[in-house]
C-alpha cells in the first residue's frame, strides 16, 4: 500500500508536537517562594543549602558596589581589594539569615586577620531593625544598606543572588569565586573561604 | 489496511495482527474523527472539576479552606490532581492525544493538499441528472461552440476547468481546505506559543508600599514563578519606585464604596543608570519596561509603627503592610515582628480599620478610604521562631512560642502609643501609608499566541465561508440539429445550504448564454445526497468520481475501507 | 460623572414596553399557527407532505433525508426566489411586533448606556438585556434572510421569559464601572460575546425544534402516531431546521472564538496573564470545545442530524452556565455580576 509513509512522517510530527505539550504541560517551574512550606511570602527565601564554586579561570569579576552602610556611612568594595570579601545579603526579618548569622560573626571575627573582610547588604530592612539585628547577634562587620535592591542589581550579570541569604565569596583579585545559596553553616563557610584563599592566583 | 499474519493451517479464526499492524491501526484511531469528538469531549469534561474546585494556581487559600471544610474528602481530590487540574498528568494527556490527533490528521492533509494544488477537476459523470442539482435544456448551437463558452463563462468566474469529449468539469473552492487547515495549524502553533511562554517565560509579583522601589531581580520578588530555562541572571534589570498611590471610591448613592479609579504614580528604569522615566500605573493600563509588563493588581493600606523596646531602643520604625479582610471596606489585619527587641522579643497582630465607625461595641469600617483610620493591638513576646532558620510568612504569626501580653484593648489613633506591661517597651501607631501589589509578567511567547490566534480565526472564518463545489456541461448533439445540454453540478461539503441558489444562477446564465429554448427543470429522481451518502452509497463508478477527490487511478479499492475513503476527502464537510 | 437619572428611567419604561411588544408578538404568531391557513408556506409544506412518501419509501433507519436539497428552485432553507416577506395577517402583525419591540430594545439599551456615560454591559442585568435584544435580532434576520418566520413564537417564549426574570429579580440600577472594567476592552470583548451569545440561542431554541421534528417525521414515517405533528405543518422539515441550525452555529462559533481571543487580550492587559484558568474563562473554554464537537460532528459519519443535535444543546447548556452560572455560583476574578 503506497500508504506506508505516511503514518511514520505523522508520527514524527506528533512527536515533535507531544514534546513541546510536554514541555507546556510541565514548565511552569513551580512557584518556589510561594508554594514551598516555609515560604516567607516575602522575597525569595531560600530554605536550602547550595554552594557552588568557581575555578580559577571562571571566575566573573565582581560589580564595582558602594554605598551607605545602615549606619549611614559611605562604604565602597574597592577598598577592600586585595582582601577576600565575603559578601552576604541578608533581612533582619529573614529566618535563615537569622539562623547563619552568629556563625558569619564568628568567622568574621576569626578570619579577619587573614585578610579576610564581611560585608553585609541589607535587603528590605530599615536601619532600627536592621541595627538591633546586629546588636542581637553581636556582628562586628558593616552592612551597606540596600533597601531597592540597586546592590543586588549590580550582580544581575554576574552572579545574581537568587535567593536570601545568599553569600558570595570575591577573591583578592576582585573576581567572584564562590556563591552560597541558603543558610550556611561555621564550618562549611570557612571550608569553602580556605578553598578560595588556596586557589586564588 | 493491515499486514495480517494467516494463522497457519487455516483454523478459520480470525487472522491475527502484527505490531506493525497494531501500530498502524492504533494510530489510524486515533487521526479519526471519531477519536476526535472523543477527546473534545474529555477535554471539555476535565476542565469541569477546574472551575467548580478551588485551584492552587488560582487561590490558595481556597484550597486550604478546602480542607478545612471537607477534611476526609479533600486528600483524595489532591490525590487525583483536583486542585490543580490544569497542570495534572491526566489533564496534559488529553490535550496531548488531541494535538497529536489533530497533528497526525492534519500535516498530511497539508502535504496533499500542497501536492494537489495544480489538480485538475474530475472527468464529468455520464449521467449528470443524477446528480443533487441538475438542470437540462436544448439550444441551436453545436455542441463544440456551447461547451466552448460554457468553458468560458465558468473560467470567468474562476473555475479551475478541465475539457473532455463532450464535457466541461469545473471546480471552485479550494480556499476551504486551506482555510481549515490554517486553523487546526495555527492552534498547533498556539500550543507552541503557550509552551515557548512557559519555557522562556516567568512571572512574579511584588508588594510595594508608597515611598519604597524595587528591582527586578529574585530576592527582592515576593513570588517568583520561572519558566523551564529562566534564571535569575536572565531577568531584565530596571527598577521601579513607587511615588503616591490614589483610590478614588463612590461617596454616595446605590453604589457607595465601589471603586472609581485606582492611580499609582511611578518613576521606572529600564537598567541601572538609565534616565528615570515617569508613569502612572492604572489597572487596564499595565506599564511596559524592556519587554516585560507590570500590573496593577491590588492595594491596601500599610498602616506605620514605631515600636521601642523595654532598653529605649527603637527596634522598629516603618510601615508594615496590612492584608484587606474585606475587599469592600478594606479592613486589613497585619502583624508586626520585633525579633531583636531586648529583653525579650515582642511580636504584634493588628487591625487596621480605615473609616471607623463604632458599631455595637466593635470597630468597623464604614468606607474603604482612610476617613477615619483607627488601629487596634494586641502584643505578644516569647520566641518568634525566626532564630531556628525556618522561614515564616512576613504575614502571619506563629504564637507557639509566645504569650499573650495583657494590656486593655484601645483603637490607636494617629500618634498614640501603648505602654507594654512589664517594661518590655511602648508601641505608636504613628500614621499610615498605602500600598500596592504588582505582577510582573514577562512571556515571550505572547505575540506569537496572538497571531496564532488570529491565523486560527482567519482560517475558521475562510474555511466557513467557501465551500467547495463542481459543475458539469455536458452538450450531445440531438436529432433536430440543436443540442441538448445538461448541467449538473454538487457540493462537497454544503450542510449550510447555497448552492442550489448558485447552481441555479450558473444554469440560468449558460442558457441565457446559449440562447436555450426550454427553461432550466430541476433533476427527477431520488436524491443521493442523504446525511450518509459514503454509507450508503449506490452511485455507478463516474459519479462516485465526482463525489471523489483523487484522481481516477487511485479509485480502484474506493469501496473497500470507509476510513481510507475519509482520510483521501480532503474535507470530511 | 453623575448618573443621569432621567434616561435611566426612560431605559427602565423602554424595557417594560419591550417585554410586552414581545409578549404580543408572540401571541400573534402563535394566532398565526392556529388560525393562518399555511399559505406562506404552501410550496414548503407540499413539499414536505411530497417528501413524507418518499421518506416512507427511504424506510428503515430513517435517517434526516435532506430532501429540499434535491429541489433546487424551491428549497425553504431560505433561497427560494418567492417573497421573502411573511404573508396572513397574523403573521404580518406578529413580525412587525417583532421588529418594533427590537427597535425599542435597542433604544432602551441605548438610552440605558446615555444615562451611565459607558458601553451598557456591565453586570448581569445589563449583559442579559443586551443579548436578548441580540438573539430577537438574528430572529428577525433570520427571518428575512431564510424565511424563517415560524420560529417567531419559539425564539420569543424563552426571550420574554428570560428578560421578564432579568427586570424583575436580577434588576440593578444604572452605575459606574469598578476600574477593571474601565477599558475600551468592553466594548468588543462583550460586545462579541453578546452577539455569539444571540446566535447561539437562536440555534438552540432552532435545534431542539429539530429534534422535536425530526422524532415526530420518524415516527410518522413508521406509521406511529406523533403527538408534535400538528406543529410539523407550520415548519418546513426536520432537514431545514437542521440546516439552520448549523447555520447559527456557522456564524457563531467565529464571532464565540474571536470573543474569547479578545477576552484574553483584555485579560492580559488587566491582570497580566492572557489565560489563567479563572471559571469563566474555563467555562467559555469548555463552551468552545464543545460547539467544536458539534462542528466535528457535522463532519463525522453517523454522527450528523440527532447526535450532533444534542452536542449543540450540551454547548448550549454550558453556555448559559458559563453566562450566568459562573457568576452566580462560583466567585473568581469575573465577578462583576454586581450581585453578593
Amino acid at each position: 500500500m503506497s500508504r506506508m509513509p505516511v503514518p511514520i512522517r505523522s508520527a514524527l510530527a506528533a512527536a515533535v508536537v507531544a514534546l513541546a505539550a510536554v514541555a507546556a504541560a510541565g514548565c511552569d517551574g513551580g512557584n518556589i517562594a510561594g508554594d514551598n512550606p516555609g515560604s516567607s511570602g516575602q522575597s525569595f527565601v531560600g530554605h536550602s543549602y547550595e554552594s557552588t564554586f568557581y575555578g580559577v579561570g571562571q571566575r566573573p569579576d565582581a560589580p564595582a558596589v558602594s554605598g551607605t552602610t545602615i549606619s549611614g556611612q559611605r562604604l565602597s568594595l574597592s577598598a577592600y581589594r586585595g582582601d577576600t570579601v565575603v559578601l552576604n545579603f541578608w533581612g533582619s526579618w529573614c529566618a535563615p539569615c537569622r539562623a547563619e548569622a552568629p556563625a558569619l560573626a564568628e568567622l568574621a571575627r576569626k578570619l579577619g586577620p587573614e585578610h579576610v573582610r564581611f560585608v553585609g547588604v541589607d535587603i528590605r530592612d530599615q536601619p532600627d531593625s536592621a541595627q538591633a539585628f546586629m546588636q542581637a547577634f553581636n556582628v562586628d562587620y558593616p552592612s551597606l544598606n540596600d533597601p531597592a535592591d540597586q546592590i543586588a542589581l549590580e550582580f544581575h550579570s554576574t552572579v545574581p543572588p537568587a535567593a536570601i541569604p545568599t553569600t558570595l565569596i570575591i577573591d583578592r583579585k576582585g573576581r567572584i569565586a564562590a556563591r552560597v545559596f541558603g543558610a550556611s553553616s561555621y564550618a562549611d563557610l570557612q571550608a569553602l573561604i580556605s578553598k578560595v584563599i588556596g586557589q586564588t592566583a | 489496511m493491515t499486514s495480517q499474519a494467516t494463522a497457519p493451517g487455516g483454523t478459520g479464526r480470525a487472522t491475527r495482527l502484527g505490531i506493525s499492524g497494531w501500530l498502524r491501526w492504533s494510530w489510524r484511531q486515533l487521526t479519526s474523527m471519531r477519536t476526535a469528538l472523543i477527546l473534545l469531549f474529555l477535554l471539555a469534561l476535565a476542565s469541569v472539576p477546574g472551575s467548580v474546585l478551588p485551584q492552587e494556581g488560582i487561590d490558595p487559600a481556597a484550597v486550604t479552606q478546602y480542607y478545612q471544610s471537607h477534611p476526609a474528602l479533600a486528600p483524595i481530590l489532591n490525590r487525583l490532581s483536583l486542585f490543580s487540574v490544569f497542570a495534572a498528568p491526566w489533564f496534559a494527556a488529553i490535550y496531548l492525544l488531541l494535538f497529536a490527533s489533530l497533528a497526525g490528521c492534519v500535516l498530511p492533509r497539508t502535504v496533499r493538499l500542497v501536492g494537489s494544488a495544480r489538480q485538475r477537476p474530475p472527468r464529468a459523470p455520464s449521467n449528470l441528472a443524477r446528480l443533487p442539482a441538475a438542470a437540462s435544456y436544448s439550444t441551436d448551437q453545436g455542441p463544440a461552440g456551447v461547451l466552448e463558452s460554457a468553458a468560458g463563462l465558468l473560467g470567468r468566474r474562476r473555475f479551475r476547468l478541465r475539457t473532455g469529449e463532450g464535457w466541461v468539469s469545473a471546480e471552485k473552492g479550494y480556499l476551504r481546505e486551506v482555510g481549515n487547515l490554517l486553523f487546526h495549524i495555527a492552534l498547533l502553533a498556539l500550543l507552541f506559543s503557550v509552551s515557548l511562554g512557559g519555557i522562556f517565560g516567568y512571572k512574579a509579583n511584588r508588594l510595594l508600599v508608597v515611598g519604597q522601589g524595587f528591582a527586578n531581580t529574585p530576592t527582592a520578588l515576593d513570588v517568583f514563578r520561572p519558566g523551564r530555562l529562566v534564571g535569575p541572571g536572565n531577568l531584565q534589570p530596571f527598577s521601579i519606585n513607587l511615588l503616591n498611590f490614589h483610590a478614588q471610591y463612590v461617596t454616595s448613592g446605590p453604589e457607595l464604596d465601589q471603586p472609581l479609579a485606582y492611580n499609582a504614580g511611578l518613576t521606572y528604569q529600564t537598567q541601572p543608570g538609565a534616565p528615570l522615566r515617569h508613569y502612572v500605573l492604572r489597572v487596564n493600563h499595565p506599564l511596559v519596561v524592556d519587554g516585560v509588563s507590570v500590573y496593577l493588581i491590588g492595594h491596601g493600606y500599610a498602616p506605620i509603627f514605631k515600636v521601642t523596646d523595654g532598653t529605649g531602643k527603637v527596634r522598629w520604625d516603618g510601615p508594615v503592610p496590612f492584608i484587606p479582610v474585606d475587599q469592600t471596606t478594606l479592613t486589613s489585619e497585619g502583624v508586626i515582628k520585633v525579633p531583636d527587641a531586648q529583653p525579650s522579643q515582642l511580636g504584634f497582630a493588628g487591625v487596621f480599620v480605615p473609616s471607623a465607625v463604632d458599631v455595637g461595641g466593635t470597630l468597623e469600617s464604614a468606607f474603604p478610604a482612610a476617613l477615619n483610620p483607627r488601629v487596634s493591638l494586641v502584643g505578644f513576646t516569647g520566641n518568634l521562631g525566626l532564630n531556628s532558620g525556618q522561614a515564616q510568612s512576613v504575614y502571619q504569626l506563629d504564637t507557639s512560642g509566645l504569650r499573650q501580653l495583657k494590656m486593655t484593648p484601645r483603637a490607636l489613633t494617629a500618634g498614640q502609643s501603648l505602654k507594654l506591661p512589664n517594661g518590655l517597651g511602648t508601641v505608636t501607631y504613628v500614621g499610615y501609608q498605602q500600598w500596592v501589589s504588582l505582577a510582573i509578567t514577562y512571556d515571550p511567547g505572547q505575540l506569537p499566541a496572538l497571531i496564532s490566534g488570529f491565523t486560527a480565526l482567519a482560517g475558521l472564518i475562510l474555511s466557513f465561508l467557501v465551500r467547495r463545489r463542481r459543475v458539469f456541461v455536458r452538450a450531445v448533439a440531438a436529432a433536430d440539429g440543436g443540442t441538448l445540454v445538461t448541467v449538473g453540478g454538487l457540493a462537497r461539503s454544503d450542510a449550510a445550504g447555497g448552492f442550489e441558489t448558485e447552481f441555479a444562477e450558473l444554469a440560468e446564465l449558460l442558457r441565457a448564454q446559449h440562447g436555450g429554448t426550454a427553461a432550466a427543470t430541476p433533476a427527477a429522481g431520488p436524491t443521493h445526497q442523504s446525511a450518509d451518502a459514503e454509507d450508503k452509497s449506490t452511485e455507478n463508478k463516474s459519479t462516485e468520481n465526482a463525489l471523489a477527490d483523487v484522481p481516477e487511478a487511485e479509485t480502484a479499492g474506493a469501496g473497500a475501507d470507509r476510513h481510507e475513503a475519509a482520510l483521501t476527502r480532503p474535507d470530511g464537510e | 460623572m453623575p448618573i443621569n437619572t432621567a434616561a435611566a428611567d426612560t431605559s427602565n419604561g423602554l424595557l417594560l414596553s419591550t417585554v410586552i411588544i414581545y409578549a404580543i408578538a408572540m401571541l400573534c404568531y402563535a394566532c398565526d399557527f392556529a388560525f393562518a391557513k399555511h399559505r406562506v408556506l404552501a410550496g414548503v409544506s407540499e413539499q414536505a407532505a411530497v417528501a413524507a412518501p418518499e421518506l416512507v419509501a427511504a424506510g428503515a433507519g430513517g435517517r434526516s433525508v435532506s430532501v429540499s436539497e434535491s429541489r433546487p428552485a424551491a428549497v425553504a432553507g431560505g433561497d427560494t426566489p418567492t417573497s421573502r416577506w411573511p404573508s396572513g395577517f397574523w403573521l404580518r402583525l406578529a413580525f412587525l411586533l417583532t421588529c418594533v419591540g427590537v427597535l425599542v430594545h435597542v433604544v432602551a439599551i441605548f438610552t440605558r448606556g446615555i444615562s451611565e456615560h459607558r458601553v451598557p454591559w456591565g453586570n448581569m442585568y445589563e449583559f442579559i438585556v443586551a443579548f436578548t435584544c441580540m438573539t430577537v435580532l438574528v430572529l428577525v434576520a433570520a427571518s428575512i434572510r431564510y424565511r424563517a418566520y415560524y420560529m417567531g413564537v419559539f425564539v420569543l417564549v424563552p426571550v420574554v421569559f428570560g428578560l421578564g426574570i432579568d427586570l424583575t429579580v436580577l434588576y440593578t440600577p444604572a452605575g459606574s464601572l469598578v476600574p477593571a472594567l474601565q477599558s475600551y476592552w468592553i466594548a468588543i470583548h462583550v460586545t462579541a460575546m453578546i452577539v455569539a451569545i444571540g446566535l447561539f440561542i437562536f440555534g438552540a431554541v432552532v435545534t431542539t425544534l429539530y429534534l422535536v421534528a425530526d422524532r415526530s417525521e420518524r415516527r410518522i414515517a413508521a406509521g406511529l402516531p406523533s403527538g408534535a405533528a400538528g406543529i410539523l405543518r407550520h415548519i418546513p422539515g426536520a432537514a431545514v431546521l437542521d440546516r439552520l441550525s448549523y447555520r447559527s452555529v456557522l456564524f457563531g462559533f467565529p464571532v464565540w472564538t474571536f470573543g474569547v481571543m479578545a477576552g484574553a487580550i483584555w485579560a492580559d492587559h488587566a491582570w497580566g496573564r492572557y489565560w489563567g484558568w479563572d471559571p469563566k474563562e474555563t467555562w467559555s473554554f469548555i463552551t468552545w470545545v464543545v460547539y467544536a464537537m458539534f462542528l466535528h460532528a457535522r463532519a463525522t459519519a453517523g454522527w450528523r442530524g440527532r447526535r450532533a443535535a444534542w452536542i449543540n444543546l450540551v454547548g448550549f447548556a454550558c453556555l448559559m452556565f458559563n453566562v450566568i452560572g459562573v457568576n452566580l455560583f462560583i466567585t473568581g476574578l469575573h465577578s462583576y455580576a454586581g450581585m453578593s
